[in-house]
């Protein structure tokens, strides 16, 4: 009996740490809770009572926006990820599409996936706590827009990774979002960060969207400097996943990947 | 002559070993050609190089005259593909992955070609179902289906009957051979099963160790090799 345990615990041993995507999750995991609820915290020291309703509805509209994002990135690599689970990939990579069709398709299901996957939650909050989402005007159009724009750069990367390292990147598409939100300021501002983080969560383009949507709130005023730094930046993050996408798609030929994924 | 598939000087290595070596072959427009060689002799990498699934390291591939790297989606219109080891989407019904193929493929009157070709392999009862659902004969015949959506005029097949039972074996092996009469295509075959070979295949490529050591037909084989039976052209002398 101790023998056959011994060879159960060998064996998922070897599979926990012997794929970086894996070990990278059963470290990072505690510290990432350990942070995100250490920021929160300070961040709700900070609130008085005046704006205490104004920060209640910062949260849910960080919520929704949020999710935005992680539904867009869901919605493109889980697409993708069909096509690997069903082991249909030489299929498709066999007709007259081209590889830039395959990135459009993508997009277009991981958007119609996302208005979806959303309405009913805008709805539901609406009705039960009185959320007004749409309270945020025309500027909605543009966070949902941009966190867009981030949710398919960050799942055309997943899909990239996946498609050339296998299956234990699967768990990247799940994590990724998380591993990027204690950094990206979603549900408190950069200032309740330590100094030395400030820099380096200022560099993400999730951490400039949702501070310019607290000062909207708050303060009814955005900076135009920061939207259209915002709008550029994640212009060129999904160019430059769609050109990896297309690298790997030539470097997975190059090395005969997507033949043996059939077998 | 006219060709089907011309292959110039044709090599692939990965991480430095070479799966396929100098290959040189020219193939009539059509005709069922036998591809045979021990595992890891290159048939698979040699199918999927033709299909632009694998880039050669070297070598120049022209299919209906015209040059794959140059012309890759003209020619991948034209050709397709069926194997066991690849499967449609399992959480589609049968008609929905069909459709799907044949709108890739620009398929006109998509929906009488699905019904036709579902009629002549019989699986006309199986449109409805989740193609995950079926077994292994029923997939094989719906592969088949997808693989004849665009009437290719290459249809590339990696060891098409594997794991089937001797009636569907036999079926397919009988549509094929009609297909290819009645359309006059090329079909490029990978078998392990000698019958099977016999029985569909006017040429033989024969592959070893990533080269072709020899490419006639069956009968031509035999007579230079002085051999009876297509196994003994396998064997070691």
């Amino acid at each position: 009996m101790i023998n056959r345990i011994f060879a159960l615990l060998i064996r998922y041993q070897n599979i926990a740490l012997g794929s970086m995507p894996r070990l990278i999750s059963i470290f990072y995991w505690p510290t990432v809770q350990i942070l995100f609820w250490g920021f929160f915290t300070n961040y709700f020291y900070q609130i008085n009572e005046f704006n205490i309703w104004s920060s209640l509805n910062v949260i849910l509209s960080a919520v929704v926006l949020w999710d935005v994002l992680f539904r867009s990135q869901l919605g493109l690599s889980m697409s993708f990820f069909e096509e690997l689970w069903s082991r249909n990939l030489p299929n498709l990579f066999i007709t007259p599409i081209k590889d830039h069709e395959i990135i459009i398709g993508l997009l277009m299901i991981s958007f119609l996936r996302t208005i979806l996957g959303l309405t009913p939650a805008i709805f539901f909050a609406n009705y039960f706590f009185n959320f007004h989402l749409f309270e945020l005007g025309l500027y909605l159009i543009f966070f949902f827009f941009n966190l867009t724009l981030i949710g398919w750069s960050i799942g055309l990367l997943v899909s990239s990774l996946v498609l050339r390292y296998g299956q234990s990147f699967e768990e990247l598409a799940w994590a990724i979002i998380f591993i990027v939100l204690p950094f990206s300021c979603v549900y408190y501002p950069l200032s309740s960060l330590p100094e030395a983080m400030q820099t380096f969560s200022g560099m993400f383009p999730t951490t400039l969207i949702f501070e310019e949507m607290r000062s909207l709130i708050f303060n009814s005023h955005m900076n135009l400097i920061n939207l259209i730094k915002i709008f550029f930046i994640n212009i060129f993050l999904l160019l430059m996943s769609s050109l990896f996408f297309l690298f790997i798609l030539r470097v997975v030929r190059k090395k005969g990947i997507m033949i043996n994924q059939g077998e | 002559m006219k060709t089907s598939i011309k292959i110039k000087n044709l090599s692939k290595s990965f991480n430095g070993k070479k799966i396929l070596k100098e290959i040189n072959l020219e193939l009539p427009k059509d005709g069922i050609f036998g591809i045979l060689g021990k595992n890891g002799a290159g048939k698979t990498t040699l199918l999927a190089t033709l299909m632009g699934l694998i880039t050669p390291t070297s070598g120049e591939i022209k299919i209906f005259n015209k040059c794959l790297k140059k012309n890759k989606f003209d020619i991948l219109n034209q050709i397709n593909f069926q194997s066991p080891y690849i499967e449609l989407p399992k959480k589609m019904s049968v008609y929905q992955n069909l459709i799907f193929y044949a709108r890739l493929y620009n398929v006109k009157d998509r929906g009488k070609i699905i019904k036709n070709l579902c009629s002549e392999l019989l699986v006309s009862d199986l449109l409805h179902l989740n193609y995950g659902k079926l077994s292994s004969g029923q997939k094989t015949r719906v592969n088949l289906c997808k693989a004849l959506l665009n009437r290719p005029k290459l249809l590339l097949l990696d060891e098409p009957t594997a794991s089937l039972d001797i009636q569907t074996s036999d079926f397919i092996r009988k549509y094929l051979v009609k297909f290819q009469k009645n359309y006059k295509s090329a079909i490029l075959i990978t078998s392990h099963n000698l019958e099977e070979i016999k029985y569909m295949c006017d040429y033989l490529i024969i592959l070893e160790d990533g080269k072709v050591k020899d490419f006639d037909t069956i009968t031509n084989l035999l007579k230079k090799g002085k051999k009876s039976k297509i196994e003994e052209l396998l064997l070691n002398d």
